[in-house]
């Protein structure tokens, strides 16, 4: 199969592809714009650890070719940051409550989460539970993650500011 | 040894650190397998067989070899070349040996078993590739029915073997067959947990390098014991031990999948010093479903001689395991455990065992977190069947056969001692928690309305720390010692390493605390440096429980060895006789005077200067330098003890299982850093509730593999899952340092026991019980179909 060349806006930077057609966006991120965040877990689209943000919505980077992914914005773990260029609130929350432990599933939560709190000012315990559920995590057995997101919801709504 | 595990003494062991991995992992900067690239590198990917049992006739390559990009395509028979064969056959009674090749050239074995290696440039291309290789096969009947391959004339795994059963252990005590057959009543249970697999979130991999100039093979991997993986390695590849270095990056999980040097990994490592180029491979995840190590897959059935109180007065264990075709471990290794510690926190003097392990046409069994896993479902759930047969409650049951807890030490009937641990404490702390006597109250209002709630209880002794005494018992070669170093720096910089690896358990953050604690200096300070075999003394690595007590245990003990020297400088520098009366506070030496501690100008950075630059100041015939090695054996086992509490309310119309409340009383001895350690257990008692609910590994009958994909192979979600209550009813270990027990295992131990006897209890009125997992809405419909 022959490569085309085409442009992916990554993290609001524009990235000159040469791929062919058949290229995962998973595996473009990675291995053609060398951004090695966004990990890949089952390549069918399960376990939720590529996930990425696709003009703001969080889609599976191994369900789109990275050719389909032309002309929209892409916004990886990478790009996830707090306002001091620090932690955001939500990476924050999950580092005091233990809410990772190998690490390879976080990414791909991190994003979900982020983009869903940002709609979601309020989430009840169910539906955080609910949302999650689209991202397998073998450690933690998701406990910690539910906390830390309620923490985060907390302060990203002006209460519970204290950060340890 | 004696040793003060007084824990109100410590000032880093025993705080709740935030994690120093965090950063790197919360921002995608974490440095898995698949994030190093290396110059110049090929993809390797694998021809996997679709039959689960044939001869391999012949391997055409020629046009997988012609196809674009291909740089090499290899078979068994050429692996056979560049590799040795592993002979799998430790002194252990009962059990047979076996052997097994890099990759097979006479016949397959499972589907998925891999026959042929493409290599080239692109893994598109080499995926491509293998499409293009022809292997023509022969098929053979397989056996894919643990019971079917031990009958008559079964088609063989191992025709040289001439049976399937690959290995045999009994034991009996001298009393318990007159007990058996004597007895007033015999309950008799069962116990099935099907074939699991430890699915780690990030598949198996590796990147092999091999240096030309320096004849030297560098090898990336995922593996929690990095040592005598490069030992293994280099055995295979006739190579001396000095000739490879095994680096292991970030890794994705591992729970037991990731020890093994796997037959991929090896033919990887072989072609890339055959090719002189780098060589990676990743499988995907359908691979790993089909051919990485799966676990479990059991049958078990127990006999307890009862009195009419309820009393037990001697227990049969008969055990069969399916193993799959090949062994990467001793075939008894995780069934023998089992056997041997099944009776845990009860009073039981007369038990006997009979445990076989059975080679079948399915991929090879391995380790997962917790082998020893059924153990406690099967204890609880023997004394629960015991309590409905002769209409007694179970915690009464319970409390009758336990061991007192100032009764320990206690040796049970198999010669294993356990020793403190305190299961009648966390079963009384428990049922307060729960508010067991109101428990039973609602139960009873509610099944009137058609609510069927039950209540699981799960005693659990964990075997976590393994001594060499305990392997060399077992016949397994092998130790449970492990080895670490800590070094300050001229600059009174600090790094520490030892032999285990991390693969998620926050090493790097508990591991500064155990060395801060025995050197005297601040966590941060600390660098803790794992997983890479040049520097890392060499060691036994992480599995069971054994990375606290083992790694931490002894780095604490080199950082005290490193304190000591340093003191002893210092009491020099002070113009001091001794330095009894000095200590270390945050890099500061200090001055003990009447209870009173006070600060000297001397710190670890003025003490490092001159050990490494001004020698000439040290004390009469001391080394220069500031750096200790200690090794450390644990006791033959450590034991730590917990009790779990599972409530739910079962639909009956539907079969669905909700879980209502989860409370767990943990004994796990002192701990490095709690919140690490509740991560751990939470962590471990919903991979037990996510096997029991919803895990199988599914072969049809002839043998073909049936959940390749995650959507096949159900695993727990966030939405199914419980929040857990975990209460603490600690005491420390007397003989390991600082009173470390271990405690990665047990949930699973007791999460899986808990909720089958919550189901059990919940469906007691229809006279169902949970025997079989996993316990899905369509099992438990067809139990209620055959009992209403």
């Amino acid at each position: 199969m022959d490569k085309v060349a085409f442009r992916l806006n990554v993290n609001g930077m524009d990235h000159d592809v040469l791929a062919e057609p058949r290229k995962l966006l998973s595996d473009a991120i990675r291995e053609d714009i060398g951004l090695t965040g966004t990990h890949v877990g089952c390549e069918h689209g399960v376990c939720g650890a590529c996930t990425v943000l696709i003009d703001g919505k969080p889609q599976r980077a191994c369900l789109v070719f990275a050719i389909q992914a032309q002309g929209q914005a892409i916004t990886t773990i990478e790009n996830v940051t707090g306002e001091d260029g620090g932690y955001s609130p939500l990476q924050q929350a999950l580092h005091e409550e233990h809410g990772l432990q190998c690490g390879f599933c976080t990414p791909g939560i991190v994003v979900t989460m982020e983009a869903y709190l940002k709609e979601n000012p309020d989430p009840s315990e169910r539906d955080i539970r609910d949302v999650l559920s689209g991202n397998l995590c073998r450690c933690t057995g998701y406990q910690s993650i539910v906390k830390a997101v309620q923490k985060a919801a907390r302060r990203m709504r002006g209460e519970d500011t204290e950060v340890a | 040894m004696s040793r003060v595990n007084d824990s109100n003494n410590f000032l880093s062991i025993g705080k709740s650190l935030p994690r120093k991995e965090d950063r790197r992992l919360l921002t995608g900067q974490g440095r898995y397998l698949d994030d190093i690239q290396v110059a110049g590198e090929l993809h390797a990917c694998f021809v996997r067989s679709p039959y689960q049992h044939a001869l391999i006739l012949a391997i055409d390559t020629e046009a997988a070899e012609a196809a674009p990009e291909v740089v090499a395509v290899v078979t068994g028979k050429d692996l056979a070349e560049w590799t040795t064969t592993h002979r799998m056959a430790p002194p252990i009674d009962g059990l047979l040996p076996i052997e097994m090749t890099a990759l097979p050239a006479d016949k397959v074995r499972f589907h998925g078993d891999p026959v042929a290696c493409i290599v080239a440039t692109d893994r598109y291309l080499a995926e491509d590739a293998s499409e293009l290789v022809e292997v023509d096969y022969e098929p053979l009947d397989p056996v894919c029915d643990m019971f079917k391959a031990m009958e008559d004339g079964a088609p063989l795994i191992e025709k040289d073997m001439g049976t399937n059963l690959i290995s045999h252990q009994t034991f009996e005590t001298g009393n318990i067959l007159h007990v058996m057959e004597s007895a007033g009543r015999v309950v008799e249970s069962t116990f099935s947990t099907p074939r699991q697999t430890p699915l780690p979130i990030e598949t198996r991999g590796c990147i092999a390098e091999w240096d030309e100039g320096t004849q030297h093979l560098t090898v990336h991997v995922g593996n929690q014991a990095p040592h005598p993986y490069r030992s293994a390695l280099a055995g295979r590849l006739k190579l001396k031990e000095t000739q490879v270095t095994v680096i292991v990056p970030d890794v994705g999980g591992g729970f037991g999948q990731k020890i093994a040097l796997y037959r991929e990994e090896l033919t990887i490592a072989a072609l890339a010093r055959h090719l002189k180029r780098p060589v990676r491979w990743r499988e995907d995840r359908m691979e790993n479903l089909l051919a990485a190590s799966h676990a479990r897959e059991d049958f078990v059935r127990t006999r307890a001689a009862v009195d009419a109180n309820g009393r037990i007065t001697g227990l049969t264990l008969e055990l069969v395991e399916d193993f799959g075709a090949y062994c990467f471990f001793p075939a008894n290794y995780l069934a023998r455990v089992v056997a041997v510690i099944l009776t845990g926190p009860y009073d039981i003097g007369e038990y006997a065992f009979d445990v076989k392990v059975v080679l079948t046409n399915k991929c090879g069994n391995g380790p997962m977190r917790a082998p020893m896993a059924i153990t406690s479902w099967v204890m609880e759930g023997t004394i629960d069947n015991i309590a409905r047969e002769l209409g007694l409650d179970p915690v009464q049951v319970r409390r009758l056969n336990m061991v007192a807890d100032d009764a320990y030490p206690h040796v049970m009937a198999t010669g294993e001692t356990m020793e403190d641990i305190n299961p009648g404490a966390a079963l009384e702390r428990g049922l307060e928690a729960i508010g067991y006597a109101d428990f039973r109250r609602r139960q009873e209002a509610d099944r009137e309305h058609g609510i069927y709630r039950g209540l699981g209880i799960c005693s659990v002794v964990e075997s976590t720390t393994y001594g060499s005494k305990f392997y060399k018992a077992a016949g397994i070669p092998g130790s449970g010692h492990e080895c670490a170093w800590v070094k300050v720096d001229p600059s009174g910089t600090i790094r520490a390493s030892a032999g285990v690896m991390a693969t998620g358990q926050g090493y790097e953050t508990s591991f500064s605390q155990a060395v801060a604690e025995g050197l005297g200096v601040n966590p941060q300070d600390v660098d803790i440096k794992l997983g890479n075999t040049d520097i890392a003394p060499y060691g036994m690595g992480s599995r069971g429980a054994r990375g606290g007590t083992a790694g931490g245990g002894t780095l604490y003990l080199a950082a005290t060895g490193v304190r000591e020297k340093a003191l002893a400088i210092a009491a020099k520098l002070l113009g001091l006789n001794t330095a009894y009366q000095l200590t270390m506070r945050d890099g500061r030496v200090c001055r003990l005077i009447d209870d009173d501690i006070q600060e000297t100008d001397l710190t670890l950075a003025d003490i490092a200067r001159t050990a490494y630059l001004d020698p000439t100041r040290l004390p009469d015939g001391m080394e220069p330098g500031l750096e200790v090695t200690r090794a450390y054996d644990p006791p033959p086992m450590t034991y730590s003890n917990s009790c779990h509490f599972c409530e739910v309310v079962v639909d009956v119309p539907t079969g669905a299982v909700e879980i209502s409340r989860y409370v767990v009383v943990e004994n796990c001895g002192n701990v490095l850093n709690p919140q690490i350690v509740e991560g751990q257990q939470l962590g471990a008692i919903v991979m037990g509730l996510s096997g029991s609910l919803f895990e199988q590994v599914v072969y049809d009958e002839s043998g073909y593999n049936q959940t390749g994909l995650l959507a096949d192979y159900l695993v727990a979600t966030a939405s199914d899952m419980p929040n857990i209550e975990i209460l603490s009813v600690a005491t420390p270990n007397r003989r390991t340092p600082i009173g470390l027990k271990g405690m990665a295992e047990g949930g699973v131990m007791g999460s899986i026991g808990a909720i089958s006897n919550a189901v059990s209890d919940a469906l007691s009125p229809f006279g169902a019980v949970v025997e079989n997992h996993p316990i899905s809405p369509s099992r438990l419909r067809l139990m209620l179909r055959e009992k209403t």
